[in-house]
């Protein structure tokens, strides 16, 4: 048995070394030849479907993967799932980084929850790190979880702030349990500050379609079927499809937020002022962190929550127009850190 | 003699479409910087070190169910597009069935086998009744019944209908089989860390039946005449529209199981990340392997082979939808090589035909036998 | 080219030059060649004196050369104009430029003696015009030289008489006509020329008045003409199959058959003749169980089958020879034993309970071939291999197999070579004085003729006349069937 798995990392690791050839490798070591800070660390990266350049939750991890890349001077490496992959596939993937010596792995995205189980069992001397999922409590995993329905309460408190007509929207990409937690929060901070306001809630597709995630148009039409009835700002948590609920935004003359990144930022400039502000789950910092602590030399295992008292979620200012609703909103990050104020998880 | 040439008449169209499709392969990774030997080496490598068989094999056991699914409807013209509808539903079921049995083990499989069968075929069975009372073409309903089946799927995958939520997770799925619904894999190939579904005995077992059915009953002779011309078979005798409506129900049962040696032995419950797409897999397989059951093993062993290996190229900078094209290429490639080679069949026959005829041999016949 | 060898052929602008010979002989390869549907593996075309590679039908097109099919090949759906300019479109920038191609299909109508309207939809059409439509189709493209193969098979006398009269139009008109057929009094009654042709060879080219039909037979075959007689009445009392008021109609409420009522004895031929599209196709595969009777009965055997499926019908011993073999009779991408089962599948020796006997069929196939002298060289060639008539021939075979009751036959002999024409006459009759009923129908009125014991017209979808095959004459046939000549003898 471990003759075989020597065997077949040799053979891994001989492939790694043939496909190298010729090939504009991706993985250059950040520190060789420059000047800056070196480690022996190599860090595999295991995207969902999508991968880097997804403008989203990956592109999101990237980005802390890059700044630990030119922070500590890791080595990494990444791959990415395909459509309709098993979840032996993606165990292969992860294998294929552990056998590799890449050290930590971190998998992106709740999908990896199988894969990484079994693939933490078969190497334990390898950390591994998945995103968006807290089921797994083997000693060299770290769960980076978020909590994305404190962000999206305070995007709740900002909402109702700014509403004229007391009446608000969520539009969730996929109603999934991870997106039922940002309306459970949204609801409850808009509730807590107007208890009159109107609100409607939709999800642009059910699972297994996960299309919503990426549907402009399907964004666009909810949206603006939600402006005619009367809302003046949606909260879009709908990754992708988030562009359609702008520009139903900008078309009726009215309100919308954000989601995951800061979305005035990278929306297009005639939206831009659409967008007040957007709830951030800061993947990259996530990643960032648990990058840091494996060249600390204290992985990181367990649940890791990622909220507002550590900066892991919160909400953006750089719309100007925000503003006059900072106040409210800061007062209400407060009060969760305290402890006075407990944010619903679950809807209904 | 005759038949070994006939055997290489049969070898020589997917062989031209392979080498055609590493032909393309190779000119894209050349155009884009790549050596295609080393990358075919590496890929070659890597799918062939033990785990990576082991996953290969268990790749082509769903494959392989999926594409026997659609070649039984090909070999009639039927083209049922909806097996990925059919077994998702199916594997739902089956898991959420199988999730609240206690049964003795055998007798608990067998359940959940029979029941993803029964629906599968009974969504298939939607398309055929519309063909035959209605006329409705089976491609347009078996693709529109995938979309309800994902609208299906959606309401019944809820923590108030058949879904459990897991403590701790973004991921719903049904209650997990009990160790007696599982079926344990087996340990083939030596050093594999993931041993090989047990369930590849079960694709194994669809294709004999089917080879046996189609070749051996009158039931097969029927379904294949109906394939070749419909007309001639309706004035054979043949019941077009019982034809349409048992081999849909075949098609369906077995696209039925497609899901199953996923969810007997590896996941236990069907949940958001279920395998989607195989039933469209199970297509491209089903042209590569004309139909022909030995065919479509090579064919599904082929793509299970390409879809492990391909794990490797992130690693060499290779952009890996370069095996997406090797598939696609082949699978057109196929499809027009077998149309030349049947071409070429039937000219060379009516040669072989003149040729008798003008050594003014009449009596040539042989007894022949199979 | 194997199918054919030495074929020479010379063919002298503006006359009728006929080609004839056995099936099998060589005629399609040859024509498939000329028209540039197949390469030839040696040899040369020349076309006014230069010698051509063609490698399409399009150059055939393009140098003059066009191609009359035996099957029709129109879409009935669409107008006599639409069906012309199909694929040829003319136009004028980018519209379709209706006007003028009307303008030149009258013309060419007028000037060749093919008028057709234009506008009729071709379904509604008759045989005899269809074939002009077809003929215009090539005209249209330009064609100098027109291949027409078989193209009296589906016409009536007198509709021969009006295609020989344009044939001869054509020919003073200067353009050249290739006339295949074997039917030997038509081809001397028109042909300019015969070129004889026998197992991929040409044997001889004769002019029309040096020779008889008889002699023209012997070139063929080199054996003596064969008759369709039938001498002596083998008619019995009991009767096998009875169908009395049977009425078909279109879904549209359109009457296909109208209370048809036949009945056939034991040891009797009843023959149907009629023009092709008056129902015959109708009257068959509704006797088959492949199309639902509005209303009527059919008593076969001493009991009701008008409910019974297909294969009920088969099963109880009525055989069926389709009208067309490609599409009801064979299955073109099967080997032949697979083909002997068709129709027969559910029975000895073609199966073993819910199982096929390979090996059952594949021994009684062998048996066909060689009592039917199917030309092949074994049991695994694909039907399509075969040539028309020795696809014929292992049908007629087949379906003479198992000592059906009764035999359903529609032309029987189409496309058959004279000397194996005879011997399935020859088959017909000794089943026929076994005790086989048989229900004819046939383009072929000799055969007719000559094979029935009683004789129906069928005229749109209802017996219009009754005739006595000893005594009545193609001519008088051929008027009963275009409804001219009333009763008939």
């Amino acid at each position: 048995m471990r003759n075989a798995l020597k065997i077949a990392s040799v053979l891994a690791v001989g492939a790694l070394a043939l496909a190298g050839c010729g090939s504009s490798s991706s993985s250059a070591p950040a520190g060789n030849g420059s000047s800056g800070p070196t480690s022996s660390i190599k860090v595999g990266m295991a995207y969902d479907i999508g991968g880097r350049g997804d403008k989203s939750f990956n592109d999101s991890a990237a980005r802390g993967l890059d700044k630990a890349k030119a922070d500590f001077g890791v080595t990494t490496q990444e791959l990415s799932a395909v459509a309709g992959e098993t979840d032996q596939q993606k165990a292969a993937r992860l294998t294929l980084l552990a056998q590799g010596g890449y050290n930590p792995v971190i998998a992106v995205g709740f999908a990896y929850a199988g894969a990484v189980k079994t693939v933490a069992a078969q190497f334990p001397k390898t950390n591994f790190a998945i995103i968006d999922d807290s089921s797994n409590l083997q000693p060299n995993v770290a769960n980076l979880v978020f909590a994305a329905n404190q962000s999206s309460y305070i995007v709740g408190v900002i909402a109702a702030q700014a509403s004229k007509a007391a009446s608000v929207g969520f539009i969730g990409g996929v109603n999934v349990p991870l997106l039922q937690s940002f309306q459970a929060g949204f609801d409850a901070g808009v509730k807590a500050t107007d208890s009159s306001a109107k609100i409607q809630d939709k999800y642009l597709t059910q699972p297994p379609d996960f299309t919503g995630f990426n549907a402009p148009d399907k964004g666009k039409t909810v949206a603006q079927g939600m402006y005619d009835s009367g809302a003046d700002i949606v909260f879009a948590a709908a990754g992708g499809s988030g562009s359609g609920v702008f520009a139903a935004a900008k078309s009726s003359g009215k309100l919308a937020i954000g989601v995951d990144s800061d979305q005035y930022l990278s929306a297009t400039p005639d939206v831009q002022s659409v967008i007040l502000t957007s709830a951030l789950k800061n993947v990259d910092q996530a990643v960032y962190d648990f990058i840091k602590s494996a060249v600390d030399g204290k992985t990181l295992t367990g649940v890791q929550t990622f909220d507002l008292k550590n900066g892991g979620v919160g909400y953006s200012k750089s719309n100007p127009a925000v503003a006059p609703y900072e106040a409210k909103a800061d007062a209400a990050i407060a009060a969760i850190i305290a402890g006075t104020v407990t944010v619903p998880n679950t809807i209904g | 003699m005759k038949r070994l040439k006939r055997l290489a008449l049969m070898l020589v169209a997917p062989v031209l479409a392979l080498a055609f499709a590493v032909l393309v392969t190779s000119l894209i990774l050349v155009a884009s910087g790549h050596a295609p030997l080393g990358v075919f080496t590496s890929m070659w490598n890597y799918g062939s070190a033990p785990d990576s068989l082991a996953l290969t094999l268990n790749l082509a056991t769903t494959y392989y169910l999926s594409a026997l699914a659609v070649a039984v409807g090909f070999r009639m013209n039927l083209f049922n597009i909806g097996v990925d509808g059919q077994y998702r539903l199916a594997a739902l079921i089956a898991a959420a069935v199988g999730g609240s049995l206690h049964l003795p083990a055998v007798l608990d499989v067998v359940v959940i086998l029979v029941v993803a069968m029964l629906v599968g075929a009974g969504w298939a069975a939607i398309a055929a009744v519309l063909k035959n009372r209605r006329g409705v073409s089976e491609v347009i309903s078996t693709i529109m019944l995938n979309y309800i089946s994902i609208g299906v799927i959606a309401y019944l995958l809820t923590p108030d209908r058949l879904a459990v939520a897991v403590q701790g997770s973004n991921n719903i799925g049904t209650q997990p089989i009990p160790p007696n619904g599982q079926v344990p894999g087996f340990s083939v190939i030596g050093g594999a860390q993931n041993a090989v579904y047990g369930l590849i005995l079960l694709a194994v077992a669809c294709g004999v039946a089917y080879w046996y059915l189609l070749g051996f009953t009158r039931f097969g002779y029927d379904l294949r005449a109906t394939g070749l011309s419909p007309t001639a078979a309706v004035a054979s005798g043949v019941n077009v529209k019982r034809m349409v409506l048992i081999s849909m129900l075949l098609s369906g049962a077995i696209a039925g199981l497609v899901g199953m040696p996923q969810l007997l032995g590896a996941s236990y419950t069907y949940s958001l990340d279920f395998p989607t797409g195989l039933g469209f897999t199970g297509i491209a397989i089903a042209l590569l392997g004309r139909n022909h059951p030995v065919g479509i093993a090579f064919g599904a062993l082929l793509w299970a082979f390409l879809d492990t290996s391909r794990l490797i190229l992130d690693l060499g900078g290779v952009s890996k939808e370069i095996v997406t094209i090797m598939q696609g290429v082949s699978v057109l490639s196929v499809v027009v090589a077998y149309e030349l080679v049947r071409r070429y069949n039937i000219a060379a026959q009516q040669r072989e035909v003149g040729r008798a005829l003008a050594a003014e041999t009449p009596e040539l016949v042989g007894q022949g036998t199979a | 080219m194997v199918a054919n060898h030495d074929i020479d052929i010379t063919v002298r602008r503006g006359t009728v030059h006929a080609i004839v010979g056995e099936n099998g002989a060589g005629k399609s390869t040859l024509m498939k060649i000329l028209y540039g549907m197949q390469r030839p593996d040696e040899g040369t075309i020349a076309i006014e004196g230069e010698v051509v590679a063609l490698h399409s039908p399009s150059d055939a097109i393009a140098r003059g050369i066009g191609m009359v099919h035996q099957h029709f090949q129109l879409a009935d759906n669409f107008t006599v104009l639409e069906n012309v300019i199909l694929g040829d479109e003319p136009t004028s920038g980018l519209r379709l430029d209706l006007g003028s191609a009307r303008r030149r299909i009258r013309e060419l109508g007028e000037q060749y003696g093919l008028s057709v309207d234009p506008d009729a939809v071709v379904e509604d059409i008759g045989v005899g015009d269809r074939q002009r439509v077809e003929i215009l189709k090539v005209l249209f493209r330009g064609a100098r030289t027109l291949i027409l193969d078989e193209p009296t098979a589906v016409l009536v006398p007198q509709e021969v008489d009006e295609l020989f009269r344009a044939l001869g139009e054509l020919k003073s008109q200067g353009l050249t006509v290739i006339f295949i057929s074997h039917k030997l009094d038509e081809v001397l009654a028109v042909a300019d020329e015969i070129t004889v042709v026998r197992q991929g060879t040409t044997v001889t080219s004769v002019l029309p008045a040096d020779v008889t039909a008889r002699k023209l037979a012997q070139l063929m075959v080199g054996s003596e003409l064969p008759s369709p007689q039938t001498r002596l009445s083998t008619v019995t009392e009991d009767v096998v199959i009875s169908v009395r008021d049977l009425t078909l109609a279109t879904p549209e409420g359109r009457l296909l058959l109208d209370r048809i009522s036949f009945t056939i004895h034991r040891g009797e031929v009843l023959g149907i003749a009629g023009v092709e599209g008056n129902g015959q196709a109708e009257l068959v595969e509704t006797i088959m169980g492949m199309r639902t009777p509005l209303s009527g009965d059919i008593t076969y055997d001493g009991k009701d089958i008008v409910d019974w499926p297909t294969r009920r019908r088969r099963e109880a011993g009525i055989a069926y020879i389709p009208e067309d073999r490609s599409r009801h009779g064979l299955l073109l991408e099967a080997s032949l034993w697979e083909n002997r089962m068709l129709g027969h599948q559910t029975l000895a020796p073609n199966a073993k309970g819910p199982l096929i006997d390979r090996a059952g069929a594949r021994k009684d196939t062998a048996r066909i071939v060689s009592e039917y002298d199917v030309r092949t060289p074994g049991i695994d060639v694909m039907a399509s291999a075969l040539s028309g008539g020795n696809q014929q021939k292992l049908i007629v075979g087949r379906e003479m197999s198992g000592d059906p009751l009764v035999l359903i036959a529609a032309h029987p002999t189409r496309g058959v070579d004279v000397g194996a024409q005879a011997a399935i006459w020859d088959q017909l009759r000794a089943a026929r004085s076994r005790g086989l009923g048989v229900l004819l129908i046939s383009a072929d009125l000799d055969e007719l003729i000559g094979l029935s014991d009683r004789l129906e017209v069928l005229l749109r979808g209802r017996f219009v006349a009754e005739a006595d095959p000893a005594t009545v004459t193609p001519e008088e046939l051929g008027s009963a069937m275009t409804g001219a000549g009333g009763e008939a003898a």
